[in-house]
């Protein structure tokens, strides 16, 4: 058995770690919201700057968790943890970007790199350095069975920790939920009636 | 146990896998230059599918195939809960709906085939296939499911192809695998599906062993392999590890071999680091291009036809060495006792994915 | 030249998405390819090929063109001059 230690949501509006809200979107600002998440972390990476929504989603919810929960930065051998995440519409939003592109004025690579949803788990993975398992799927909606058998199954098989999510992006409307489950640790157990109260209303 | 097997294909070269096998042993490709394919409506070499159902080709094709496969097995296990069906794509149906690349076929299959469970689609850019046939095999040796059906689709559209002349990675002659004249992918469409299973008696012919399979990411780049191989390299010898195989256990590799530069300069130092140079290898995509999200499974599945006929099938495509470490490229068909075999494959996002088929 | 170079600098901020850098901190023997100088990568460089069409009306057929071309905003603006020298002839 294995728990859930930290986790986060993300809304067009709000922000919130293991269920306490931490930033709200400042409608005054010209910044894009996820642009707004970026600056607050005071990170630098200024290859975020290049990233989709998609991607810069998981990758500020990615650093989030790592702040609320340093063994997710720490604790773990380079291939232990697995990425699993999943969502209803693939890289729809980068598609029809890339799609207008073409048809519009030309096709743009820095677009179409960007036009397959498991791309997010190369960008943590490149910023982390992790190289353990991956998979992305696509599910008619968020299916906490599908993330607890699953991973337990990556947990079973090699894997040491499971970094999941759900993020949603499309028609640029965000509903991302980002959990992070340990074979150790303080937390609710990891099965479905637990994860599915957690994840709320995505 | 598990058991691999029923190995359905659906590509230029025929529409069952011992027709596409038969016409693979004669040397022929499903690659053909298409008049105004391609951007500013120039000719370009593909892969494609003649007389696709023109209004629903991914779920018709899909259908198709999976009336193919349940022909080599007991029907009536489509219809269990005991079973999962397993889709591995990259664009789904993206021609007929940018917005629901997958929800409609999905639905679609659900209603067609009685399916219980939730269908779920694999999108891990190209090596959604072999990440797929291992979900399979994980679902069935955790005791969730008894049979996972594992189908890899995907087609030719104007937007992949036209993201793929964006990064200048289409060859304008069919491509080369691990050739020195290689310079670029061809792109193909297929559908291609097996069988796994815990239960040897659904298979109406010998199944094969299914062996634990792995993945692993480069964490270099998200477009460009990892030039020293790491992503590949870790998969594979995790692979090897998990099922105690040595260097000298596998009688043939079926490499990813997409025909860019950079991948197969890529593959062959993995290889090398992996101490498997010498074994025998080829890439595929010289008869199919690259299929994308169906390229995991249709590799695989000719690969396990290669098991059933004890044949090494050449390396279309390939004539002189390309690649700073010499592979041991099969250059004719050989007849050959094939009994253990390993698919790799690697993509966009730094994906890598391994996974090992025997001979019972 | 000055004002090619200046306004390849711009083209170059906006096409590529490189926020928080401004013109000023573009210096025109800046390796753009360099990580201790703007640390473009190869997508980047094929997104200056599409660059190089849409603002200069300049096809770049083979991105092996691009490496000697795109090493500083100083050989860029070489190369648009010379292709447009043999584009009027």
């Amino acid at each position: 058995m294995s728990f859930i230690t930290s986790y986060c949501h993300l809304t067009n509006e709000s922000c919130l770690v293991n269920g306490q809200h931490i930033a709200g979107r400042d409608s005054e600002s010209t910044d894009s919201w996820l642009k707004q998440l970026y600056k607050k972390q005071e990170i630098v990476y200024p290859k975020f700057y290049k990233m989709d929504m998609l991607s810069q989603t998981g990758f500020i919810l990615t650093e989030l968790l790592k702040k609320a929960n340093p063994k997710l930065a720490n604790a773990y051998q380079d291939d232990e943890i697995a990425l699993l995440f999943a969502n209803r519409f693939s890289s729809v939003d980068s598609d029809v970007r890339f799609q207008r592109s073409y048809q519009q004025t030309s096709p743009s690579p820095a677009l179409f790199v960007y036009t397959l949803p498991n791309i997010v788990l190369g960008e943590l993975a490149i910023y982390n350095k992790w190289y353990g398992e991956n998979m992305f799927a696509v599910l008619p909606k968020f299916a906490a069975d599908f993330y607890v058998s699953y991973a337990e199954i990556l947990l079973s098989a090699g894997s040491e920790a499971s970094l999941c999510g759900w993020l949603d992006i499309a028609d640029e409307q965000i509903h991302a939920f980002l959990f992070f489950v340990e074979k150790e640790g303080e937390g609710l157990a990891f099965n479905s009636e637990n994860l599915q109260k957690l994840a709320g209303t995505i | 146990m598990i058991y691999i097997g029923a190995e359905e294909i659906i590509s230029p070269l025929g529409d069952r896998a011992e027709q596409n096998f038969q016409a693979m042993l004669d040397n022929q490709s499903g690659i053909s230059l298409v008049a105004e394919a391609g951007l500013n409506k120039l000719p370009v070499n593909l892969s494609k599918i003649a007389d696709l159902d023109f209004q629903n080709p991914f779920e018709s094709l899909l259908e198709q195939i999976l009336i193919s496969l349940l022909k080599k097995i007991d029907a009536d296990i489509i219809r269990s809960d005991r079973t999962i069906l397993l889709i591995s794509s990259t664009k789904g149906a993206i021609e007929n709906d940018i917005s629901d690349q997958f929800g409609k076929s999905v639905r679609f299959l659900t209603d067609r085939f009685l399916l219980v469970n939730q269908p779920v689609v694999i999108s891990n850019a190209c090596i959604s296939g072999v990440v797929a046939i291992n979900a399979g095999a994980n679902f069935v040796r955790a005791g969730l499911y008894d049979h996972a059906i594992v189908i890899g689709c995907d087609l030719i559209s104007e937007f992949v192809l036209t993201g793929f002349q964006s990064l200048f990675a289409v060859s304008e002659k069919p491509c080369q695998p691990f050739d020195s004249e290689r310079n670029g992918i061809t792109l193909g469409e297929a559908c291609s599906a097996v069988l796994v299973s815990n239960s040897r008696s659904v298979f109406r012919d010998m199944p094969l062993g299914l062996l634990k399979g792995t993945s692993a990411n480069d964490a270099n780049h998200i477009s460009g392999p990892s030039r020293t191989g790491e992503g590949l390299f870790r998969t594979v010898r995790k692979t090897m590890q998990v099922n105690g195989i040595s260097d000298q256990d596998i009688d043939f590799i079926s490499a990813h071999g997409t025909a860019t530069v950079y991948n197969d300069e890529m593959e062959s130092i993995a290889f090398d680091r992996l101490n498997l140079t010498h074994v025998p290898l080829n890439s595929l995509k010289g008869y199919f291009g690259h299929t994308l999200g169906a390229a995991g499974v249709i590799e695989t599945a000719v690969s396990m036809q290669m098991i059933r006929n004890n044949v090494l099938l050449k390396s279309l495509g390939f004539k002189q060495k390309g690649t700073s470490v010499a592979l041991n490229i099969i250059e004719e068909n050989i007849p050959a006792e094939v009994k253990t075999i390993l698919k790799t494959a690697s993509g966009f996002g730094g994906g890598n994915a391994s996974l090992i088929i025997q001979k019972l | 030249m000055d004002q090619l170079k200046e306004d390849l600098k711009k083209h170059i901020i906006e096409q590529l998405n490189l926020e928080d850098i401004q013109v000023s901190d573009i210096a025109d023997d800046t390796l753009l390819f360099n990580d201790e100088g703007l640390g473009l990568d190869s997508i980047d460089a094929l997104e200056l090929i599409v660059l190089l069409e849409k603002f200069y009306d300049i096809q770049v057929t083979k991105p092996e063109e691009g490496k000697e071309a795109f090493m500083s905003i100083n050989t860029m603006a070489d190369y648009i001059s010379k292709r447009k020298a043999q584009q009027a002839v």
